[in-house]
């Protein structure tokens, strides 16, 4: 019976060749495998996103009066369904971790060198979706908090000479946060970046199936024989142990740690005290505050605003930029992994004090 | 004429002085912005919405769930770890390098 199925949905689908591929698929073994785990970490994060993103999806209502009162009536009439949104915001926070994890992992290992430096631009560009994903999620309760650190957040682009005040209508949908801006964003929060969180981690993944798992250039360097292991079934055994062990600290947090609503958001009312992003936003906001009001007769924010984008495009061609071969490569752009990471941890503890 | 006209914001000031006083209404109860803010906050803690169980039944059962949660990732970890060494054992005998070819 369980045979005749097997070879009826082959006959049609072609699962033999598929497990064919799985089961040829090798993934090296030494000491900074751990790393691997981060990629699988995700997609599970995702996952979980897209699942309770269409649950909560039901029941809310992407409108100034609807928004905050729809949320109000997940977590506190609809069974389960402040878990369910719990869930959601702490996957989100996971997801983003370990998207800065598998990134600096990667950074550090050197593993977008020649050929594989499509997947990491690829990896960069999902980077860039995932936080998208993570701020226009934060408006959509429609509180005052979310309210204005969307104000914030949008007006950080008008800083930009020449395009930067088109950016920053282009996101609210017109000059002032309003509730085009929550229909925009809800728009493109369950519609336009998770399509391309999709199309682009289907990218990613068909990238590291052509060109197979990279080694780290210190494991590479040795030009001894690396111990691999069968992707099917012996990786996804051990994948499938990290993503029960993720599972278990996500709903324990989710359900003891939920994240709270406050009033609906007040159009004219002024900024409360304490605002602050999302705590991967943090670093962001901290570094735009360090900055000075004038240097040398420009404006701190534009100077501040300037570089950060600059440094977001020399991470994209990090591997055009590093690209020599892998005898001569330098620990210098290494060192800046260290430095970013020292950077970022740094100015979010001063932004929480 | 002038002299007679003094009188008056006096009275006035003291009316209400004593209207207040007789009304109960506290003259020096000025809130500090220590005070106002720490009034705005707790209004505001009032206006939050907390997810948390309602009663104690609510609160037990969740205990119970993340227990089974943890119960069912332990046993379903056992189970993979056997597993692993089996399809480890597999792999050093060549069985899946055979299968490849």
């Amino acid at each position: 019976m369980k045979t005749g199925i097997r070879s009826w949905l082959d006959e049609r689908l072609g699962i033999s060749s598929i497990a064919g591929f799985l089961r040829k698929k090798m993934v090296p073994q030494h000491r900074h495998s751990l790393w691997y785990y981060t990629g699988s970490a995700i997609l599970l994060f995702f996952a979980i996103q897209v699942v309770t993103g269409f649950m909560l999806a039901f029941y809310y209502k992407p409108t100034l009066e609807g928004a905050n009162q729809s949320v109000a009536r997940i977590m506190t009439e609809v069974p389960l369904g402040w878990i369910i949104r719990s869930i959601h915001s702490w996957s989100a926070s996971f997801m983003i971790a370990f998207v800065f994890i598998h990134l600096l992992s990667i950074w550090i290992a050197k593993s977008y060198r020649r050929p594989r430096e499509f997947t990491w631009m690829s990896g960069v560009f999902l980077l860039v979706f995932t936080l998208a994903s993570g701020f226009t999620g934060y408006l959509l309760p429609w509180d005052d908090l979310s309210l204005s650190a969307t104000k914030v957040g949008t007006d950080i682009p008008r800083s930009v000479p020449f395009v930067g005040v088109w950016v920053t209508k282009f996101l609210r949908g017109g000059e002032d946060v309003t509730g085009d801006t929550l229909t925009r964003f809800f728009s493109f929060h369950v519609s336009i970046l998770p399509l391309l969180i999709f199309a682009f981690i289907a990218v990613h993944v068909y990238l590291i199936q052509k060109l197979g798992m990279s080694l780290p250039l210190s494991v590479e360097s040795k030009k001894e024989k690396v111990k691999e292991l069968p992707f099917w079934p012996n990786f996804i055994y051990r994948e499938m142990v990290v993503w029960l062990l993720l599972f278990g600290i996500l709903m324990t947090l989710a359900i003891f740690f939920p994240p709270s609503l406050e009033k609906t958001a007040d159009l004219m009312a002024p900024a409360p005290e304490g605002l602050r992003p999302e705590w991967y936003f943090l670093f962001l906001f901290q570094t735009l505050k360090i900055f000075p009001p004038k240097i040398l007769f420009i404006n701190g924010d534009t100077i501040a605003v300037l570089l950060m984008f600059a440094a977001a495009i020399l991470l994209f061609f990090l591997p055009i930029i590093d690209n020599k071969p892998a005898e001569k490569k330098g620990k210098v752009i290494t060192f800046f992994a260290y430095v970013f990471i020292v950077f970022a941890v740094t100015m979010t503890v001063w932004s929480l004090l | 004429m002038i002299r007679g006209k003094k009188p008056a914001p006096v009275f006035l000031l003291l009316l209400v002085f004593f209207l207040a006083f007789f009304s109960g209404y506290d003259l020096a109860q000025q809130e500090t912005p220590e005070e106002q803010s720490q009034a705005a906050q707790a209004e505001k803690e009032q206006e939050k919405i907390v997810s948390s169980p309602k009663n104690i039944k609510e609160s037990t059962g969740l205990y119970v769930f993340v227990g089974w949660i943890w119960l069912a990732v332990f046993v379903l970890v056992f189970f993979l770890r056997l597993k692993i060494k089996e399809v480890d054992r597999l792999n050093r005998l060549g069985y899946f390098s055979n299968k490849k070819k």
